[in-house]
């Protein structure tokens, strides 16, 4: 089996069954290294915000999977936090939008932010998952 | 502009002479066809108002003409009117003055021009049809004149303003008492349209509900302008009114029935969205699983996988049951609405949570006095007052004990209920767009599961009612409910 490029991916997403679904498929075709999870926007911003203060790259994920709909703090409030920190993380993080929404404003939206690679819809297939994590620049 | 070919052929056709009006009154011009029609030459003659008013006009037409004039010039209202001028052979030529509105469509002036075209009839006898055509327009049409004399301090109405108000034929309409005419809530406007166009001379075209003499309400349309001396000073109002009540109720219901299709339209619209997106995310789910299920060899995992189904499933189910919720509302809105009482209603509800409450060591402060009653669908009323007390009980602050407030009121011939809790409230800057939507939640409680505001936003609208909130983080939260 191939070894894996990614040392660290990122999933934000409220849905548990989703997250653990990704979570074995991650592990069975060894896609990273290393996942970590958020139940919602405000989580994952807390903790860049964290590591802004205390930078270490290894901390920092290559890799986002971003839900939109999600409680507290939904994914393009996430994203306006986001856009506002990421270039002082001093690394290439790629970002895409995984969400059930096919509201046409919900992907036009998204792709209008910079910061987002692409949308994708759910579900996502296990081929799509390779290869976004195998083409993914180190 | 003038020279535009365009123009210039429409000015032919209409075999007209006309002036152009500029705001600077040497500039204003005659044009030749209005002095070849009146026989004079260009010398002859000092080209302005004045003394238009002074030496031409018909003195019978002169303070017609000048309001209009002065109207047409400052406020750009068009107007018809005959008036007699006289030529240079000594004798009054009747002519019929127009405005910009009588130019074809496809022609614009961006100067006011007003035309005098020759009417070969006798005089006598076109004012005599003249008085005829507006008796009969005024009764066909329910449109009544009127005149305000400022300095006589007098208002006078013609025939039919006397009929659509229901007043006698002798009756001496009161300027003393005028804003009576008005309905109570429109006598302020009533007032400002009277006010600005008698002290700025502004005209005034608007919807109004009067009362006639029988203290019947209906429907106007008020039209009024100022009306000037030789001094160009305002000196009284004159205009009409027409009776629109059918048109107007029919608009009002028209927009009633329109905002209600509006209204359900969008509630639909939400809800196909709500149902396509909680669905898609099991289903999405369920993809993914058999995929996986699919990709792995090792049976002891691929059972562990097949578990997860259940899972799903069950998921499933509690989406379906929300959405007949949901569904529920908007076929039991038909339900027998009831005369019920508030205390009756939260009395049920404080039997069903009894022991919540005790527990929670909530207090409830109960005002009920000015509003006892209210014909609602019982089921809705104890599901909204349900929601919204287990709401504050479980959102309240960690500091104190829950405090809730519930009153009803009326305003205004509306009914309120207003629900008040001191607990840790909403942070309204982030949270306001999405207080009422399905699955949103706001804390972190592991048992809010966002679906009771949307379910009481759905049931309060079904009934046209609506529901707002107000809240301080730390502060508390309060919900209003207008039935």
């Amino acid at each position: 089996m191939m070894s894996s490029k990614i040392g660290l991916a990122c999933i934000i997403d409220d849905d548990s069954m989703y997250v653990n679904l990704i979570k074995k498929i991650i592990e069975a075709k060894s896609l990273c290294q290393n996942l970590m999870v958020f139940k919602n926007g405000e989580e994952a911003l807390n903790y860049f915000e964290v590591i802004l203060n205390n930078l270490d790259k290894k901390s920092i994920p290559e890799i986002i999977f971003l839900d939109i709909n999600m409680p507290v703090m939904d994914g393009w409030e996430f994203l306006e936090g986001f856009t506002k920190i990421k270039n002082k993380l001093g690394k290439t993080i790629t970002l895409y939008i995984v969400s059930s929404s096919i509201n046409p404003i919900d992907i036009e939206r998204a792709k209008s932010i910079n910061s987002v690679k692409d949308y994708l819809i759910k579900p996502v297939t296990i081929e799509d998952l390779e290869s976004i994590f195998l083409n993914q620049p180190a | 502009m003038l020279q535009n070919e365009l123009f210039d052929n429409v000015i032919r056709d209409f075999n007209a002479g006309y002036w152009e009006l500029y705001n600077d009154p040497d500039k204003e011009k005659w044009s030749q066809k209005f002095y070849e029609s009146t026989g004079y030459s260009q010398q002859e003659l000092d080209p302005t108002i004045d003394y238009f008013l002074e030496n031409l006009i018909h003195k019978e037409d002169v303070d017609v003409f000048r309001d209009n004039f002065l109207n047409y010039k400052k406020n750009n209202i068009n107007f018809k009117q005959h008036i007699k001028i006289l030529t240079k052979e000594g004798v009054y030529k009747l002519y019929r003055c127009a405005t910009n509105d009588e130019l074809p469509v496809n022609i614009k002036s961006e100067i006011n021009l007003l035309f005098f075209f020759e009417v070969k009839l006798q005089p006598e006898q076109d004012i005599a049809k003249d008085n005829f055509y507006y008796k009969e327009t005024a009764q066909m049409t329910a449109t009544g004149s009127w005149y305000v004399d400022f300095k006589k301090r007098k208002s006078y109405w013609d025939f039919e303003t006397r009929r659509i108000l229901e007043y006698p034929d002798d009756y001496i309409p009161s300027l003393k008492d005028s804003a009576n005419y008005y309905a109570e809530d429109c006598q302020q406007q009533a007032a400002d349209c009277f006010f600005n166009c008698a002290m700025a001379g502004t005209p005034f075209d608007t919807e109004i509900k009067m009362v006639t003499a029988n203290k019947r309400v209906f429907w106007v349309r008020a039209i009024g302008k100022p009306v000037y001396n030789e001094n160009k000073e305002i000196i009284g109002i004159r205009g009409v009114f027409q009776d629109i009540d059918d048109i107007k109720r029919k608009e009002i219901r028209l927009q009633k029935s329109m905002d209600i299709i509006a209204s359900q339209n969008s509630r639909l619209f939400n809800f196909a969205h709500i149902v396509s997106h909680n669905l898609r995310s099991h289903t999405s789910n369920l993809s993914l699983l058999v995929q996986l299920i699919e990709d792995i060899d090792n049976p002891e995992e691929k059972i562990e996988l097949v578990n997860e189904v259940k899972q799903i499933s069950l998921s499933l189910n509690t989406t379906i049951e929300h959405l007949n919720e949901i569904v529920a509302i908007h076929t039991n809105k038909d339900q027998e609405k009831k005369n019920i009482k508030f205390q009756d209603s939260l009395n049920v509800v404080l039997n069903g949570i009894g022991q919540t409450i005790a527990l929670s060591k909530t207090k409830i402060e109960v005002d009920f006095k000015e509003l006892e009653e209210i014909i609602y669908i019982p089921a809705y009323m104890e599901s909204i007052l349900l929601n919204l007390i287990t709401n504050s009980i479980k959102y309240k602050h960690k500091d104190r004990d829950p405090l809730i407030q519930i009153k009803t009121y009326t305003e205004e011939k509306n009914k309120y209920l207003k629900i008040t809790d001191n607990g840790r409230g909403i942070d309204m800057k982030l949270f306001k767009d999405k207080i009422f939507g399905m699955y949103k939640t706001f804390h972190y409680n592991k048992d809010a599961v966002g679906i009771g505001l949307f379910l009481t936003k759905n049931q309060v609208e079904s009934l046209n009612g609506t529901i707002s909130v107000e809240s301080d983080v730390d502060q508390g939260t309060t919900f209003i409910i207008e039935f």
